[in-house]
């Protein structure tokens, strides 16, 4: 990958802003096998009959290997469940025209994809029909593909696409293939179950953590607890001698202990003692962190992300200010992160959102170059952005490269938990007028807090950008991208509210914390400040919070359908007797979600009895795949919203493992039901978008029961 | 540690073997035996995705030394039903229960645990059987509905199911 540092935080910084349009796939790099009919690197046909897939956007949960075969089966009029997936190797055909890299994330797999992988199905199906002719001396008008054949209309001819792949693979790729129309969809928008549900039933499914094993040693690491903490020292003496120990190795990130398998490597690291000395940060505990977010909130320096215009001089009506605020946060994939690295084959496996950034990492820690690298990718136990960075690679490229055999590097829960690239804090200001008749005339909101985007580019730095670049200019290139960090503020400047006077300014506050990508970003947290202030705002003028809400949307707007539909769902308004609903509606990766989260109080818990979600996603794809990103991604937002809370003490972070970074467990979670608005607009992403309207929706739930505005994260009842 | 020398039931087949005593159950069938469909969440029995059965019972296997294991039953998720096609495994596809996937042999071990004691569990056994496993993409109302579902047919005959005979194709159209 060539990548320049300016053109990777630009293109990382419209990440899920810019639409993209008409844009060709092409070809994979290198030979294609004899006889195969392979249009571009994502489908081929070969003379067996067998119809291989490539898996570009990874499955991590989110049904991209669903929706994707789907794409191409659908016009290719095949079986989606005959067809072979495989998750696709590194190669410039599989980059992402948005970000210009292979990755996944953003939610926008079927809103990028949806047309290229139609086309590739249409371009096959166009080529096998042209074989079929020449071959039977039929025009194409008197043939028809179907169910993977191809048959004349007078049934005297049937062939199987295997058998026509040599001859149609000689065929020119046709450039605009005729796709088909919506009413003739057999699989888009009906297909109900997901692909890879079998093998996730019987065990058979393979993540990185499922490497292959024989002859592979397994590595933990013993690192400094301190983000950005170097090592000094270490003494192995008491670990070396134990049984299935192989090695002890110095590496970048602390001390790897390589054994047999991963409990000798355990129980061997236990007994291996650091030495290490902190960064020279003076934010290494949560109480700073938080100050200076305040103090920058009281300070000036702010960017400015919009701006419609000062708010009339005249004093409003009314005039709210609130301050909320978000604390850091893990990504807790159930399975932790691991690489397989292969010093002497060049091969990683792992499961990982960017592959090219893991043949990067996996070079730097080989000593070789990027093209040299094949990643196998596997299935993700997870991802929701962790497994974007792919720091993992680069220690069990380390530890292979020192002991020149194939290394199994997995951490603990708790390196996972104290070692992630963490969603990060945020305070927010918001002040609002409201005129004599209840409408609001300003609305600012100041945000300030450590800027995603400048982490990411330190973090990625040693592997992707080019060594010659001087320092200061890698400063000035962060800080840069630091400034008006749009994955800081998305959501909170997009707002859809016909309110007067809206500005919105944003402060970096630069923390040695390592920050990541988490499930929806920005909007994580924007869609809560916002939606909660909104209604707020609703119960100020004294009107309800949904019809506070259609007073400042647009009729026609896919906010106001989501909004009408979910209060229609949930009966708004009519709660059960003790029951008490708060509504959210956020639009995040081009889709629209509104929720209503129903609670009762047990005494000064709330349990969540039931929740509702409608969703406008263009057309969806796959309806049962919709609902489960809805369900899902809301118990997401919900966890989040109760539970999640990362702090720091003397630069270490506190939590280790589920006791005391929880997880919503079976018996905690509402019943959810979905609503998908019937559209035939071109699809958009539900991989993220239900998470960031499950807070304020529970927020303003427990505002209604209680009367307690809760403005910080997680939700703590006095 | 001292390596010792045992046998236990592995899925039906007799599995015998030469090591460090405290070696948990979960590391074994991983490392040594190369049986990954039981999978490492934390390592302190608080995810639950390692769960397996011992003696017919829900083990979390992370926390289980071998030693502990000697001359008894162990089921694995490769071992639940010889056809891959237990109720709940095919009460799992109906649903569509898994997302990412690697919470579920954990899960569906410990729903069979629940099944085979009782056929019919109300919610508040489901919670009780159930809370002990995590899932982070937030499967757990399709969990909640695949293990009724089985529940339910498997006090019938499982010949009704519709899972065994599904085709994309046919459901589709």
């Amino acid at each position: 990958m060539s990548l320049s540092r300016r053109e990777f935080i630009r293109n990382f910084s419209i990440a899920g802003g810019g639409l993209t349009l008409g844009f060709t796939l092409n070809a994979i790099a290198g030979p294609t096998a004899a006889g195969d009919l392979q249009p571009n690197a994502f489908l081929r046909i070969t003379p067996q009959g067998e119809i291989i897939v490539q898996i570009h956007k990874v499955e991590m949960g989110q049904g991209t290997v669903t929706g994707l075969v789907t794409l191409i089966a659908e016009e290719l009029e095949a079986d989606p469940a005959s067809v072979r997936y495989e998750m696709a190797p590194v190669d410039d055909a599989f980059t992402d025209p948005e970000y210009r890299m292979q990755i996944t994330g953003g939610s926008n797999a079927i809103r990028v994809y949806y047309r290229p992988l139609r086309e590739t199905g249409a371009a096959a199906r166009a080529m096998l029909l042209a074989a079929a002719s020449a071959r039977s001396g039929l025009p194409t008008a008197q043939l028809q593909a179907e169910r993977g054949r191809i048959t004349s209309a007078d049934g005297r001819f049937a062939y199987n696409y295997g058998e026509l792949a040599a001859e149609a693979g000689k065929l020119p790729v046709p450039e605009n293939p005729p796709l088909k129309a919506a009413a003739d969809f057999r699989l888009i928008g009906k297909l109900d179950q997901r692909l890879d549900t079998p093998p996730k039933v019987n065990g058979s499914a393979r993540f990185g953590i499922d490497a292959p094993l024989p002859e592979t040693l397994v590595a933990v690491v013993v690192r400094p607890p301190v983000a950005r903490g170097a090592m000094t020292g270490y003494d192995d003496s008491k670990a070396r001698d134990l049984p299935g120990v192989h090695s002890i190795v110095a590496i970048d990130a602390g001390v790897a202990v390589v054994a047999s398998n991963y409990w000798r490597a355990r129980k061997a690291a236990e007994a291996v003692t650091l030495q290490w000395e902190a960064g020279d940060s003076a934010l290494t505990d949560s109480d700073a962190i938080d100050a200076a977010l305040t103090d920058a909130l009281n300070g000036d320096s702010f960017a400015t992300i919009r701006d419609d215009g000062e708010a009339p001089e005249a004093a409003p009506a009314q005039a709210l200010d609130a301050e909320y605020s978000v604390p850091f946060l893990a990504h807790a994939t159930m399975e932790p992160m691991n690489a397989t690295v292969d010093p002497i084959s060049r091969e990683v496996w792992v499961g990982t959102q960017a592959p090219d950034i893991t043949s990067s990492f996996a070079a730097l820690g080989l000593g070789v170059e990027a093209d040299e690298i094949t990643v196998h990718n596997q299935f993700l136990g997870g991802g929701f952005g962790r497994r974007s960075m792919p720091d993992h690679v680069l220690e069990a490229a380390q530890v292979a490269a020192a002991v020149g055999k194939r290394v199994k590097l997995v951490w603990s829960r708790e390196d996972d938990t104290q070692h992630d690239f963490y969603r990060p804090p945020m305070k927010s200001r918001l002040s609002a007028g409201l005129d004599q008749s209840g409408q609001v005339v300003s609305w600012r909101h100041r945000l300030a807090g450590p800027s995603l985007m400048q982490s990411t580019v330190d973090a990625m730095a040693p592997a992707i950008m080019p060594g010659w670049i001087p320092d200061f200019l890698i400063d000035f290139g962060a800080g840069l991208a630091g400034r008006k960090d749009n994955s800081s503020v998305e959501g909170a400047d997009e707002l859809p509210y016909a309110f007067g006077h809206i500005q919105v300014a944003y402060r970096n506050v630069e923390t040695p914390v390592p920050l990541g990508f988490w499930r929806s970003v920005g909007h994580s947290h924007t869609a809560f400040v916002v939606e909660s202030f909104v209604d707020e705002l609703a119960h100020a003028a004294g009107v309800d919070p949904v019809a506070f809400r259609r007073r400042y949307l647009a009729a026609d707007s896919r906010h106001r359908q989501v909004l009408d539909r979910v209060a229609e769902l949930s009966n708004w308004g009519n709660a059960p007797a003790g029951h008490y609903q708060g509504v959210a509606v956020h639009e995040s990766f081009h889709t629209l979600v509104a929720e209503v989260v129903e609670i009762s109080m047990q005494g000064n818990t709330p349990k969540l009895e039931r929740a509702f979600c409608a969703v406008h996603c263009g057309r969806a794809v796959n309806p049962d795949v919709v609902r489960q990103q809805m369900e899902g991604g809301m118990v997401f937002g919900l966890c989040a919203a109760l539970k999640g809370e990362i702090t720091l003490r003397d630069g270490a972070v506190q939590q280790g493992n589920f006791h005391d970074y929880p997880l919503l467990r079976i018996n905690e979670v509402p019943e959810i039901e979905v609503a998908i608005i019937d559209s035939d607009a071109a699809p958009t992403g539900v991989g993220e978008p239900a998470t960031p309207p499950a807070a304020p929706a529970l927020g303003n739930a427990i505002f209604a029961a209680t009367g307690q505005r809760l403005r910080q994260l997680p939700f703590k009842l006095s | 540690m001292d390596r010792v020398r045992l046998s236990f039931e592995l899925n039906g087949q007799r599995q015998e073997l030469s090591i460090e005593s405290d070696t948990p159950l979960l590391w074994v069938l991983r490392d040594v035996l190369n049986m990954n469909g039981t999978k490492f969440g934390c390592g302190m029995g608080l995810c639950g995705a390692c769960t397996v059965h011992i003696d017919g019972e829900p083990v979390r296997s992370c926390s289980m030394p071998i030693n502990a294991v000697a001359n008894r039953r162990v089921t694995t998720i490769e071992g639940l039903a010889a056809d891959g096609k237990h109720p709940l495994q095919r009460a799992w596809v109906a649903e569509n229960v898994p997302q990412c996937g690697y919470c579920q042999s954990g899960q569906i071990m410990s729903a069979a645990a629940l099944l085979s004691k009782n056929p019919d569990p109300t919610d508040a056994d489901i919670d009780s059987a159930m809370s002990g496993n995590l899932c982070r993409c937030g499967t757990y109302g399709r969990i909640r509905k695949a293990i009724k579902s089985a529940s339910k047919n498997a006090s019938k005959s499982v010949a009704g199911l519709a899972v065994n005979s599904w085709e994309p194709g046919e459901s589709a159209s």
